[in-house]
């Protein structure tokens, strides 16, 4: 046994798919304990928030100490965060649409871009060929650059309940800082938000650990049946194989895809919870597990050793237990894994169909890829809901297969180096 | 010899997977072999009027710059061309509703939802009432004509009547209890005669009976006679393919199968006449490619083989702001369109506790309105702080028949869980047994709140429900049916006793009976218990007083009488809470991708009647086809 698993970890395939696999389960039972904001509550009002720190505004403002930073370029930067380059030379082809030479508009200086723009935008103003999409821009353009060269401080105010008139509280000058920890409310959505308003990072977690549950009961149910037939048809044979492979073959010509779908649909969307799906899953992907493992029996089931169990008066099940499983059992292990790695894959093809566990009880993978493209976020080009979610399934399966991969190199007399 | 034989098969074989694995591909790009002018998926008995539909082969390619393409409408194939049908699944022609679809056929009048009048189309004129309140005349305009020349006679508007009224369609038996007849006075007169009411001898629903002239379509009698010779009962009637069809608007069949729909101008259309439009609508071809879904329509859109889009587009305003399309909305900043419909969340009135009014109000209070419209809606709809709740919708029009001030004190913005709480602590309803839900008379208050599944923004508003439920101690859960399902149970009394307790639907939207139509389908009692009802009170609401205003209303001439009438409505509908409004939704999702055509309406165009947003087809938005102009002529 000792020997079996140091030459299990001396392949370098297993090591590192083994390596990933538990890194991410290590993070699915880490981070929940470390972060312990419950995954699927709603933060965000409005959808799919960008990746990022979130400062509030309102402590900011109101922060205890803050610091008076000289910084050379923070106009500059202040300018081209509300006045891309693009925007100046859009200004440019307005201007010139309107009559201004060439010549005298410089987009480069800015003040006196500003003071041209100023002088002859007319935001009622259309020309020959311009969409209302372009004249919608040019508003908001002009609508942005208000205050946009100001070197005054903003003043806050607040209404006195009396008088109901706003009374001066205090005043934000251009060069204040604060430090970010002396802000009462900061959230890191490492993720962004999805389409709910959810922490995606929080939710890909547990997403995860639940993907991984559904695969693993998938995988328990079909290795268990597929090996429970497998065995039987393969060392009683006769009539009983005939049986079982009757079955087996009919399971083989229906696409289990198809029949998963119909079943998820048949269920009924009030009772998809994910260990219902698990359990679908595994009743529907026995199959090849059966086959494969009958075909091992049959070609071990003439051994020498066997036949002197027989000879012994050894029963059936004995026989199977001691003489025939350990025979096959890396080969089981393997295919268990395959299973898991299969079960995980189908819950996600179910879920983005819709036919995955109710939304709001539990994430999983395929519910997330699901919703992120009802909300069409591949469209609005909203990586951050589906890309990660795309990159854990694949290092799921890819982990997987590597280990699948590596053991065989091990046990395949075949492949042994 | 044997192994030659066998050569020679698989050879054969493999020559014939190619060749036909060519086949589509070797078709396309030899159009000419083709014969023009031969009628694609045209029955043989049918005789399709002139011009001859097109091959497909026309159709893939028509020239952009005379096309203007929608989606959003078409779902699957069209069935049918027969304006009788109602099940023609034929989106860009046949649409008889508040704001119909004029493509094709025409109605007399034309709806326009931003100021809430009827314009003339076929009509001549406004139409009047006669003295006594009990018929209203208007003439046709002389301009008018069919497809095959004749000209549209009143005898065609009566016939359509009287063919609705014999065989009992859903025209006419929605509109028999209204409308008595229509007859024609001479070729060119038309009088609609209401059913009278017994005790003031006026029109008894005279709201209904001039919403009949922009709603229904006027089809030739000449035509609807050789339908009849061929059909001659309803079912077969309305089975009909009717490819023959003869009719009076701008566009006609020119070619449709699984794929797409396409419209092609008619060049003798009458509204070219200066008495109508004074010209052609500016698009030759108004063509529908059959997406597969929303997101499919949305790549489209963005790509600019949309050009108006009538579909719910998650987060439009990134295609412009983010990146730079040329697409914009009727609005330029969220809603982004005119809210119209309302849907709602109606109770089960005769669910354990939702009797009470005290249950009803407080999960209404309690739930977060603008995370339902910032989140499920994409901030695509009005909000409860710029729009207070009521029974009308957010257009200025009816906003203004009630009085704000006088319900202020009775709407809720919601998210309001202390006052909820407060609510049902001062009506007994507390939490006693620990459970940590409330209990009435001692059994726990457990409601499933409901909608269709697959209706995603509808879904995320049910599940804010349920949230607003568990947060004020009430247990709400969800369920989703099937829309299969859904639509044969919500609409039959009584609902199932589990399962059922808070179900959603949308309410009427705009037209020329709004809102009176919508408060009579929310809160009249004579929808209230019944089955197959399509349209409303759905929880089983039973109110005379309220009942007794919404009956009067529709005769009420007194502009101040309809207020302070309305305004009762809405304080007894905010005071009983039988449904609430969940969001604002816009009548059409218009959006426009002004890559190859431009000028649609928005908001300030500056047109007069302002054109509607509603996507160039519906009521008098048509006229916004004859705005549009090439960006690059």
């Amino acid at each position: 046994m000792k020997h079996t698993f140091r030459q299990v970890f001396h392949s370098g395939k297993f090591v590192v798919g083994f390596s990933i696999f538990m890194g991410l389960l290590l993070i699915v039972f880490v981070y929940p304990v470390i972060i312990k904001y419950p995954p699927l509550e709603v933060i965000g009002q409005g959808t799919f928030f960008p990746p990022g720190i979130y400062v509030n505004t309102f402590d900011s403002i109101n922060a205890p100490t803050t610091y008076t930073l000289i910084l050379d370029n923070a106009a500059a930067k202040r300018i081209s965060n509300k006045l891309s380059n693009d925007d100046r030379l859009a200004m440019k082809e307005w201007l010139v649409s309107d009559g201004i030479p060439d010549t005298q508009i410089d987009t480069s200086d800015i003040v006196s871009l500003l003071d041209l723009w100023e002088k002859n935008f007319d935001p009622t103003k259309s020309f020959p060929g311009m969409t209302y999409a372009k004249e919608r821009y040019y508003q908001r353009v002009n609508a942005s650059l208000q205050g946009i060269l100001s070197t005054e401080a903003e003043i806050i105010a607040a209404q006195n309940p009396q008088t109901n008139a706003l009374e001066q509280t205090g005043v934000v000058k251009q060069t204040d800082y604060v430090n970010i920890s002396n802000v009462a409310n900061v959230r890191v959505l490492l993720l962004g938000t999805d389409n709910f308003g959810r922490d995606v990072l929080g939710e890909l977690v547990k997403a995860t650990g639940v993907s991984l549950q559904i695969g693993l009961v998938a995988g328990i149910i079909a290795t268990l049946i597929g090996l429970a037939l497998g065995l039987l048809g393969g060392y009683i044979g006769g009539f009983v194989d005939d049986i079982i492979m009757f079955i087996t073959n009919m399971f083989t010509v229906i696409p289990t895809f198809v029949l998963l779908i119909l079943i998820s649909f048949s269920i009924g969307q009030e009772k998809r919870g994910a260990v219902t799906i698990a359990i679908v899953i595994g009743f529907t992907s026995w199959v090849w597990t059966a086959r494969a493992v009958r075909s091992q029996v049959v070609s071990l089931r003439n051994r020498d050793h066997v036949n002197l169990s027989k000879l012994s008066g050894h029963s059936i099940v004995h026989i199977i237990a001691t003489d025939i499983l350990p025979y096959i059992a890396s080969y089981v292990v393997m295919a268990f894994i395959l299973q898991i790695s299969s079960g995980i894959l189908s819950e996600a093809g179910l879920s983005i169909l819709g036919l995955g566990p109710r939304t709001t009880d539990v994430p999983t993978l395929g519910l997330m890829m699901n919703w992120a493209m009802i909300y069409q976020a591949e469209i609005l080009g909203k990586w951050w809901a589906y890309f990660p979610v795309l990159v854990t399934i694949a290092l799921i399966t890819f982990s997987m297969n590597l280990m699948n991969t590596g053991l065989d190199q091990v046990f395949n007399p075949a492949l042994r180096d | 010899m044997r192994k030659s034989i066998y050569i020679l098969v698989a050879v054969f074989m493999a020559a014939t997977m190619v060749l036909t694995s060519c086949g589509p591909a070797a078709t396309t790009v030899a159009p000419a072999t083709s014969v023009p002018g031969q009628p694609t998926a045209v029955p043989p008995t049918a005789v399709p009027p002139t011009p001859v539909p097109a091959p497909a082969d026309i159709a893939a390619s028509l020239p952009r710059n005379e096309t203007l393409y929608f989606n959003g409408q078409q779902w699957g194939s069209v069935v049918c061309w027969n304006p009788y049908s109602s099940s023609c699944n034929n989106a860009m022609a046949i649409a008889q509703q508040d704001n119909a679809r004029v493509t094709m056929f025409e109605t007399p009048y034309l709806y326009d939802m931003l100021d809430g009048k009827q314009y003339p189309l076929l009509a001549d004129g406004p139409f009047a009432w006669d003295a006594g309140m009990t018929a209203i005349t208007f003439k046709l305009k002389a301009a008018a004509h069919w497809s095959d020349g004749t000209p549209v006679t009143a005898a065609d508007v009566a016939y359509t009547w009287a063919t609705h009224a014999k065989y009992q369609d859903n025209v006419g038996v929605g509109n028999k209890p209204y409308i008595l007849d229509v007859v024609a006075v001479d070729p060119q007169t038309v009088q609609v005669k209401a059913v009278l009411d017994a005790t003031t001898g006026k029109a008894f629903n005279p709201l209904v009976v001039a919403a009949y002239l922009s709603t229904n379509y006027v089809i030739q009698k000449a035509w609807t006679q050789t339908l009849e010779a061929r059909t001659g009962d309803l079912t077969k009637l309305q089975a009909d393919p009717a490819m023959d069809v003869v009719y009076s608007g701008p566009y006609h069949y020119f070619f449709a199968d699984d794929t797409k729909v396409v419209l092609i101008r008619d060049d003798s259309y009458w509204g070219k006449d200066a008495s109508m439009f004074g010209k052609l609508p500016i698009p030759k071809y108004l063509a529908h490619v059959i997406y597969k879904d929303n997101a499919s329509g949305s790549i489209a859109l963005a790509q600019g083989e949309v050009d108006v889009s009538q579909q719910f587009n998650s987060n439009i305003q990134v295609l412009w702001l983010n990146y730079a399309l040329p697409i914009s909305t009727y609005l330029p900043d969220a809603p982004y369109g005119i809210g119209a419909s309302l849907p709602t969340a109606f109770y089960n009135l005769a669910s354990y506790g939702l009797d009470q009014v005290a249950v009803r109000k407080a999960i209404a209070m309690a739930v977060d309105y603008p995370t339902i419209i910032a989140n499920a809606m994409t901030n695509q709809s009005a909000t409860f702080d710029q729009v207070p709740r009521s029974l009308m919708n957010p257009t200025t029009g009816e906003q203004a028949l009630y009085d704000h001030a006088a319900v202020a004190s009775l709407q809720w913005a919601g998210n309001d869980i202390a006052g909820a709480k407060k609510l049902l602590d001062d009506a007994g309803i507390k939490d006693i047994n620990g459970d940590g839900f409330r209990e009435y008379n001692g059994k726990t208050l457990h409601f499933t709140a409901t909608c269709p599944n697959g209706w995603s923004d509808w879904q995320a508003a049910i599940e804010e429900v349920a949230s607003a439920g568990k947060k004020i101690g009430i247990d709400i859960v969800t369920s989703f049916p099937e829309w299969a399902v859904y639509q044969t149970v919500f609409i039959n009394w009584p609902l199932p006793t589990t399962g059922y307790d808070i179900v959603m639907f949308s309410n009427d939207g705009a037209g020329p009976t709004e809102p009176w139509g919508r408060v009579n389908h929310i809160m009249n009692s004579q929808y209230a218990k019944t089955t197959n009802n399509w349209n409303g009170n759905w929880g089983g609401y039973v109110n005379p007083a309220a009942d007794a205003l919404i009956n009067a209303l529709p005769g009420e001439t007194d502009p101040a009488k309809i207020k302070a009438d309305y305004t009762e409505l809405v304080k007894i509908y905010l005071t009983d809470v039988p449904s609430f409004t969940l969001m604002y939704r816009p009548q059409s999702f218009h959006t426009v991708n002004e890559s190859v055509w431009t000028g649609f309406p928005h908001q300030d165009d500056g047109t007069n009647p302002p054109v509607p947003p509603l996507d160039l087809t519906d009521g008098w938005s048509i006229a916004g086809l004859y705005n549009l102009t090439l960006v690059k002529p």
